[in-house]
């Protein structure tokens, strides 16, 4: 268990350091652009993923979370605060707003939690669409000299960060008690787990890594409606990209969001979302069928291939 | 006076097409415990479809309701043959949990597809009649809402007449009592539950023709969506007759909201009485406890 840790980690330095060391040698923005989106929708999923993968509170509000922290980080930095301050600020923000409308929201059982917090994040874009109608800049000195490379290593730090979370929650207690409590919520309660305190601690992390993405998202987007980082899309993108690439799994959102974003950028010129459209059928029939996502089914075909093997070695 | 009163019987009218919305939602869930989030999204393809026949044949779009309510009801037949029928092995929790998921992944498509096909543009079919109103002690009272509330009377009243006086009623009723006990009683349970689905999506199409009366674009379909749950929660889970006040409840809570704050925070009223009674009354406004 600690052997297979440690190698999970490594693995994400040597990720990490490898994309780190990446903009030397390229010189186009284009690919720079696709990993920072990529760094984005693997926060914003493995965000999703600590609450509704592992917990099994299948939450379409993470929005909410997202936008306030965009707001907040875009407020902090334009205020003279530098950007890797303000993006502690902004996660912190919507921890904030999570322990105000989020904590309560766990009153709300299986079901009733998706629905509850989809009202929520309802309520939220309306709130703002007309409390801030204006466009958000990002600071002029930052807009005279603009480069992808700042963005681009935050984007690195926000994705290491999300999944070196997941990482550690897989192999630890809490994870296992988070586990549990998706698998059965009773028998977990009978067994001695503090069901409202673990659901609290594991949204206090998501909400976390929400804010990271939505700090992200402000740095990257140099001008947006204020309502943008609201949109519904937010709550949606991560569910879908969980699912498909495997809910519950520290591998999956960033299997699902890779393939998200190329999807996206071979259908960027067609009218409508073709990867919501891809992703949307293929979704289905994963929820139908193949409940591990591709994870499960790669995992699935290599024990079989390796049980294969030892009977034909027999 | 005059004012509140004019507002007032916008918001119950708009009220009732509400209630129309939330029926066929209604039904599934109360018969079957599947949550249909997608309900919204039939609702506005039946709009489309009632828009581009009326296109194309300028006949009254009330006359459409016989064309496109069957359609409906074989859409649903198709969907649930191939997605649905797969759920009903799970266990209670499971299977509201997968449904919501599918429904959402349909809600998601259906809206994608109808921009792709028919863009985002804003439309609405224009008869002689659109704009009318009657006046009614100095209340102008537009003619389309009406011959909706007209219409969800009509709809509610049948749906009722169907569920307690018919045979195949009673079987759905009873399905949504107690499954176990229903499959013991001989009914069978899996052309029920069928029957009950395609119903539910025959129910949208009735607010769909009506929605085209209106203006209406793709983004709709989680509006009305969200109205539907909002109903659904204040006439209590799967409460058919409850269905037509819920929805009038709402309307008349939505024309105070616009009256004490202002119209662009209409929905946020709704929503927030959603959420506060789903916190403390999750079986609903008028539901039993469970």
């Amino acid at each position: 268990m600690k052997e297979k840790f440690l190698k999970e980690i490594l693995i994400l330095f040597g990720i990490a350091i490898i994309l780190a060391i990446l903009p030397i040698f390229l010189k186009k923005g284009y690919i720079i652009n696709l990993i920072i989106l990529i760094c984005l929708y693997t926060a914003l999923s493995q965000s999703w993923n600590i609450l509704g993968g592992f917990t099994g509170q299948i939450s379409l509000g993470h929005s909410t979370f997202f936008g306030i922290a965009a707001l907040v980080f875009r407020y902090l930095w334009a205020s003279g605060i530098p950007p890797y301050l303000a993006l502690l600020g902004s996660s912190l923000s919507s921890l904030i707003l999570a322990s105000i409308i989020g904590f309560p929201s766990f009153k709300l059982k299986g079901h009733y939690f998706a629905i509850g917090t989809l009202a929520l994040s309802m309520i939220a874009i309306i709130t703002v669409q007309n409390l801030l109608p204006g466009v958000s800049f990002s600071p002029s000195e930052f807009l005279s000299k603009y480069s992808l490379i700042p963005i681009y290593y935050m984007a690195i730090v926000v994705g290491f960060i999300a999944v070196l979370v997941v990482i550690a929650l897989s192999h630890s207690k809490l994870g296992l008690a988070l586990v549990c409590i998706r698998d059965d919520e009773d028998s977990s309660e009978s067994i001695g787990i503090n069901i409202f305190k673990y659901k609290i601690i594991s949204m206090t992390i998501s909400t976390l890594i929400a804010g990271l993405a939505g700090g992200l998202f402000s740095y990257y987007v140099a001008s947006y409606y204020y309502y943008v980082p609201f949109d519904l899309g937010w709550s949606f993108d991560p569910v879908l990209i969980s699912f498909i690439g495997g809910a519950g799994t520290v591998v999956g959102p960033i299997i699902g969001s890779i393939c998200f974003v190329i999807l996206k950028e071979l259908f960027a010129i067609s009218l409508g979302q073709m990867n919501v459209l891809i992703f949307g059928i293929v979704f289905i029939f994963i929820v139908l069928f193949l409940p591990k996502g591709i994870i499960g089914v790669a995992k699935l075909s290599l024990i079989q291939k390796r049980t294969s093997v030892i009977s034909k070695e027999a | 006076m005059l004012h509140i009163a004019q507002i007032f019987s916008y918001g119950i009218l708009n009220g009732a097409l509400y209630g129309l919305v939330a029926l066929g939602l209604s039904l599934i869930y109360g018969v079957m415990n599947l949550l249909m989030v997608a309900h919204g999204a039939l609702i506005m393809l039946a709009a489309y479809t009632t828009f581009w026949a009326f296109f194309y044949t300028r006949i009254d779009p009330f006359l459409f309701l016989f064309i496109v309510t069957p359609l409906f009801f074989i859409i649903g037949w198709i969907l649930f043959k191939i997605l649905y029928q797969w759920l009903m092995k799970y266990p209670e929790g499971e299977k509201i949990r997968n449904s919501l998921l599918i429904s959402f992944g349909l809600l998601l498509i259906f809206s994608n597809l109808a921009i792709l096909f028919w863009t985002a543009d804003e439309r609405a079919v224009t008869t002689l009649y659109t704009g009318k109103v009657i006046q009614l002690w100095g209340v102008r009272l537009p003619l389309i809402g009406i011959g909706g509330l007209l219409l969800a009377i009509i709809v509610i009243i049948a749906l009722h007449l169907f569920l307690t006086k018919t045979y195949f009623g009673k079987a759905i009723r009873a399905v949504s009592l107690d499954h176990e006990a229903a499959i013991l009683m001989g009914i069978n349970v899996n052309k029920v539950c069928l029957v009950a689905f395609s119903i539910g999506f025959a129910l949208a199409a009735i607010p769909g023709v009506l929605t085209s009366l209106h203006v209406f674009n793709p983004a709709i379909s989680f509006d009305l969506t969200n109205k539907a749950l909002i109903v659904l929660i204040l006439a209590g889970f799967g409460s058919i007759k409850g269905v037509l006040l819920g929805g009038i409840l709402l309307g008349a809570i939505e024309a105070a909201g616009v009256y004490l704050v202002g119209t662009p925070y209409r929905e946020v009223f709704g929503l927030i009485l959603f959420v506060i009674i789903l916190m403390f009354r999750p079986q609903g406004l008028a539901g039993k406890k469970v």
